[in-house]
């Protein structure tokens, strides 16, 4: 073996081993003292490879120069600041020497807690996203007044939109819930970690404002709403008015005979037995989607036939015809029987979900057909519609129907329909097919505002809602919701002696007096 | 004929009961979860669970890369010798088709070696999985069968498929690519979803939403529901799970369609075009410089020129994609956008800076030396210094950090007057550093564009003409890429990023636009003035192919980690908690060094796979020059 050779071998040894002890984080070769590293590990590669890419023929020298390039990037890396989200395992804390303890909180800051991507801990850096909190253990005890330090830092951690810093924005998230998802011991370190900025660390242990565990708990056991309070669901009931239309046998109506400004006093459903024939998830949906279902005969209904208005209650209904009763000023109440196929058609200008929206038939023009078709809806995706057309069934596409133009004339009050051509409301110039003439109008001058419709069908429409506001989830606060679910849950139809008693009881107290003068 | 038919044969088992293996371990995959769940983690011998399901699933993603980025550069290549009627493109095309089907058959191994690492230890994760994506891995598998056979058709059939099948043959090949993207679009889903499973209001659905107010009122039983619903926008997130529960409440469709998904797809898809492109150039570089013959040199030196052209076209756009992906990632979560680009992660976006900094610098150079082997290039030769300073300035801008905190001392911090130098400090924001990423792109336009006209002398007319309209619009484009950029420094970060920022990238784009089709009708009739001299290119300018392909690697394996690393202590971010010993972020040094061994090993495979290539083609026919040379090379 030549010399040459040698060196050649014993090169690429060097270049092999240096890698990969520079990749493994293998200490410096000689000497390796903390303060004293001689020839790390990097200035034996690099000269390794120079070596190699001198002595040794292409394709060692290109394996040289491709580790060399490989390990170049390591090596960058390994220059720049280097953070891990890695906390150790912080499941208790020694506050025997609270220094120790903020200093844990000072890694939880830059590592899990993310602190400081927003925070700056430097008044002279550029400002934040997020205040500085430079001597923030000093400061906190006077940015709240009659709030002590830490117990501003606390409220900070677990509610931080609560007291805004001027001049910043609600944009910290609260760091015990997730992604963040700090524990308390967690959140204890931190809180020392900033009492030390500037003031002196507490170390008396802290209760957390919030409760973990119940909140484990309430959305896990579903429905989350039945953590309520049954006998305040029963002033809920009373005080949001339900008491109103509802019957529940035994309690009264204190307000039975008066009318309201807010809501038209119906016939409702008795809840007397509500929970015994219902899911209690049902109950629940009546609660938040009132419209959802609705219990036969109780529904509300506007209907057109024949030109004449109708508005009231869906009595009954067939595949031939409905039966609507009509409340009249004087309290009087008639029904109508209305043939479906006597229903007029409505203009309907978006195609989207015709059933949801009541449509019990459709006429439309394909773009490919001179005449419209017209049929009961059997089948409707978010592409298509298909009709029952005579004794056969046709498929339409949405979006490829013709459009039609109503618009009534400034000038004349003349009612304008057809096909239309091109344009819309916002071009210079529209154009319609009327009477199989094509007429060119000025969309801003030439019809009266809020007159003009773009339609591509019409139908017959029977759209049955809840009497109920359709508001109604919106005006109660949730835990309202929750004691009214609880209570209506209550209502099996065997207890109504002791409910009858329990409002009695109530009554005498004066507590659902003082809740519905409330 | 007998033996090549027989390996042919051999080959064909070998890739199918690898196919095999692969479907019986995703279809099993669900059920195999499903048993194990009792065990929440196991251990992975010697390197640790994390480290062996990273070390597995990067080394499939870069082999998935190069079967999807070599067949686009194929059929690019191979259309080009249609059209061309060169026989040198279609030849080109083969041969990189023949050691796609190695590189196949290896995708195919690693990603049951990574199924089988997931499966073993991480069994509830793969069981959360596939039982909200479960219909979609159907799906993969079909795509992968789909590609599998294409696959077979389009390299067995290239010899019977010439001539008047030419159109067929070429269709196939786009069908291989489009079987080969929509499996790598299947299998993003699913990654996707881990980093950010949630979307917008208004792709809810009513079950969803209902879901998610329930949560909130749990957490906050004081709120009512329109309190809650005051705050929801369109672009309101909404995460698909019942937040304390983790029970995942939408569609397949709504956890595909993810805020980071379509991103990463166009993504991963230009990607791969450079990726393909720089694998190519690397192979050429390798056998030019091995190369002994002038014919050899000539040849390989023109597919690395090729390799590297394909490379830069993807290179170009690529950051702008990139910005869409982080737009989305803000988008679905401010505070991961914020850890991305300003606290964790904000030196592995300097390192990143430093690796595109290699990438366009290389890439510049290799052209500049190209055009020394061009007849008339030498004209061009005098912009070079001032193309140099610019292209090193913006480099130097895109990686200048944010805060020099971390780095500095408390002297230094104090004569600073803060973490911000008071010079240079504003070249760290981000309006700064778009500015010249920008401008590094259209230098870098400039230099292909010189290139393109080495040794040719326009006919036209307005010539003359032409070159000051194109002066004019090189000149007002990056005009008002720096003006914009100034300007982002005075306004919000919402209209910077939502506004000022596109618009740059717009006029970036239609800069390059405007000046191609100009360009093009310029020399439309060009009379050469020389032939390009091919072999006769620098040995230096064949490292730098070398180098840009590993860098090319790198840069896939350090936004892997990025990627990946943004769910921090989650496997799926804010539903599935991660309480293995593993739940963190490594830090960066930590995250490249396995790269860097993840670099070795592939290249390695790579290597092997090019030596197979090789080996092939000795045993076929001994009588190739090259092969002789690189042989007595070896016994040197």
């Amino acid at each position: 073996m030549t010399k040459n050779t040698l060196i050649k071998i014993v090169s690429l040894i060097i270049m092999v081993i240096s890698f990969i002890a520079f990749i493994s984080g293998a200490g410096a070769f000689p000497i390796n003292t903390e303060n004293d590293q001689v020839l790390p590990w990097s200035v034996w590669f690099t000269i390794s490879v120079l070596v190699n890419m001198v002595l040794w023929y292409p394709v060692m020298k290109l394996v040289s120069f491709s580790l060399g390039v490989i390990w170049f990037y390591a090596f960058v890396a390994a220059l720049v600041p280097n953070t891990s989200t890695a906390t150790g395992d912080v499941t208790s804390l020694d506050w025997s020497d609270p220094d120790a303890v903020a200093e844990i909180g000072l890694t939880i800051f830059n590592t899990k807690g993310q602190c400081s991507a927003c925070h700056t801990l430097d008044t002279s850096a550029p400002k934040g996203r997020c205040p500085d909190l430079t001597d923030i253990g000093l400061n906190a005890a006077s940015r709240v007044p009659g709030m002590g330090a830490k117990e501003y830092l606390i409220e900070s951690l677990y509610d931080p939109g609560k007291y805004l810093v001027p001049g910043y924005g609600k944009i910290m998230p609260e760091v015990w819930k997730n992604p963040i998802a700090l524990t308390k011991v967690e959140i204890e370190a931190v809180v020392a970690f900033l009492q030390s900025l500037g003031g002196d660390i507490d170390p008396e242990p802290f209760t957390e404002p919030i409760d973990r565990a119940e909140i484990g708990t309430t959305a896990a056991a579903l429905p989350p709403l039945l953590s309520g309070d049954p006998e305040a669901g029963k002033k809920v009931f009373i005080s949001a008015a339900c008491i109103s239309c509802h019957e529940i046998s035994g309690l009264e109506n204190p307000n039975a005979g008066e009318a309201s400004d807010d809501f038209e006093v119906v016939t409702a459903p008795d809840l007397s037995e509500i929970a015994a024939f219902n899911e209690l998830r049902y109950i629940e949906e009546s609660i938040l989607l009132p419209h959802a279902q609705i219990v036969s005969g109780y529904g509300k209904v506007t209907v057109t036939a024949n030109g004449i208005t109708y508005q009231g209650t869906l009595v009954s209904q067939d595949n031939e015809q409905i039966v609507v009763k009509v409340k009249a000023d004087d309290g009087t109440e008639t029904e109508h029987t209305i043939l479906l196929s006597e229903l007029d058609e409505e203009p309907i200008e978006e195609l989207d979900n015709l059933k949801g929206r009541g449509y019990l038939t459709l006429t439309v023009t394909p773009l490919d057909a001179d005449a419209p078709i017209s049929g009961e809806i059997v089948e409707e995706t978010t592409e298509s519609v298909t009709l029952k057309v005579g004794d056969s069934t046709q498929t339409v596409s949405k979006d490829a129907v013709k459009q039609r133009f109503r618009g009534i004339m400034d000038a004349d009050g003349e009612e304008v329909i057809g096909e239309l051509i091109s344009g819309d409301m916002d071009s210079e110039e529209i154009v319609i097919m009327v009477d199989g003439t094509e007429e060119t109008f000025d969309p801003f001058f030439d019809f009266t505002p809020d007159s003009t419709m773009f339609i591509l069908g019409s139908g017959k429409k029977l759209y049955v809602t809840s009497p109920m506001p359709d508001n109604f989830p919106f005006l109660l606060k949730v835990v309202d919701q929750a004691d009214l679910l609880a209570y209506l849950s209550t209502l099996t139809g065997s207890t109504t002696t002791e409910e009858t008693q329990s409002a009695e009881a109530s009554e005498d107290t004066g507590d659902t007096n003082e809740e519905v003068a409330e | 004929m007998r033996n090549n038919s027989l390996i042919t044969k051999k080959r064909v088992f070998l890739i199918l009961g690898i196919m095999l293996l692969g479907y019986v371990l995703l279809t099993v995959a669900p059920a195999f979860a499903q048993d194990t769940t009792d065990a929440e983690y196991r251990p992975f011998p010697l390197i640790g669970s994390r480290n062996a399901a990273w070390i597995a699933a990067q080394l499939h993603l870069l082999f998935g890369s190069f079967i999807l980025g070599v067949p686009m550069f194929a059929v690019i290549i191979e259309f080009i010798g249609w059209k061309t009627k060169e026989e040198r493109y279609d030849r080109m095309a083969k041969e990189f088709i023949k050691l796609c089907m190695g590189a196949f058959s290896t995708t195919a191994l690693l990603g049951g070696v990574l199924v089988f690492v997931l499966l073993w230890c991480y069994p509830k994760v793969m069981s959360k999985l596939s039982g909200i994506f479960g219909p979609t891995m159907i799906f993969y598998v079909i795509l992968f069968f789909g590609e599998t056979f294409t696959l077979y058709l389009y390299s067995y059939g290239w010899d019977k498929m010439q001539g008047r099948f030419k159109g067929w043959h070429l269709f196939l090949g786009v069908l291989l690519n489009v079987w080969g993207t929509a499996i790598m679009f299947v299998s993003n889903t699913w990654l996707t979803y881990q980093t950010s499973p949630g979307t917008q209001l208004r792709k809810l659905t009513e079950k969803t939403k209902e879901s998610w107010i329930e949560s909130s009122i749990a957490q906050n039983p004081e709120l009512t529901r329109s309190e809650i619903m005051a705050d929801v926008t369109d672009h309101t997130v909404i995460p698909l799970h019942n937040e304390t529960t983790g029970e995942f409440l939408g569609t397949v469709w709504e956890a595909v369609n993810n805020f980071t998904w379509m991103p990463v797809n166009i993504h991963r898809l230009i990607g791969n075009i450079a990726f393909g492109g720089s694998i190519v150039a690397a192979y050429a570089a390798f056998r030019f410089l091995v190369a002994k013959s002038k014919e050899d040199k000539a040849h390989y030196d023109w597919m690395g020129y090729n390799g590297n052209f394909i490379a830069l076209c993807g290179l170009i756009p690529l950051p702008f994609a990139g910005y869409w992906l982080g737009r989305e990632i803000y988008m679905f979560n401010n505070t991961m956008g914020i850890n991305m680009m300003g606290a964790l992660f904000s030196w592995l976006f300097i390192l990143q800076a430093v690796m595109i900094g290699v990438l366009f610098i290389g890439a510049n150079y290799y052209l500049w030396s190209g055009m020394g082997r061009i007849d008339g290039g030498e004209v061009y030769a005098r912009y070079r210094p001032y193309m140099i300073a610019i292209i090193v300035i913006c480099v130097g801008i895109w990686m200048t950090p944010r805060t020099l905190s971390k780095i500095s001392s408390a002297s230094e911090l104090s004569a600073m007057g803060g973490g911000n130098h008071p010079h240079i400090g504003f070249f760290g924001l981000m309006t700064a550093k778009n500015t010249a990423v920008n401008i590094i792109i259209l230098t870098t336009f400039l230099s292909f564009l010189f290139y393109r006209r080495s040794g040719k002398s326009p006919t036209v007319s307005w010539k003359g003409f032409g070159n000051i309209i194109i002066s004019i619009i090189f000149f007002l484009g990056v005009v008002s890429i720096v003006v914009i950029g100034i300007v982002g420094f005075t306004v919000d970060t919402d209209i910077r990023v939502n506004v000022l920022t596109p618009w740059q990238v717009v006029i970036a784009l239609t800069v390059m636009f405007a000046v191609t089709v100009l360009d093009i009708f310029m020399y439309r009739k060009a009379t050469t003035a020389g032939t390009i001299r091919w072999g006769q290119i620098s040995e230096r300018s064949q490292y730098v192919l070398i180098l840009l392909a590993i860098t090319f690697t790198s840069l896939m394996g350090l936004m892997g980690y990025a990627r990946s690393g943004l769910r921090e202590g989650w496997h799926i971010f804010g539903v599935m908690k991660d309480t293995s010993p593993d739940a963190f972020t490594p830090s960066l040094s930590s995250a490249v060094n396995t790269v860097s061994v993840i670099m070795v090993i592939f290249f390695a495979l790579v290597g092997f796979i090019f030596w197979l290539g090789l080996w092939g083609e000795k045993k076929k026919d001994n009588s190739v020059q090259l092969e002789d040379e690189v042989s007595a090379e070896s016994d040197d």
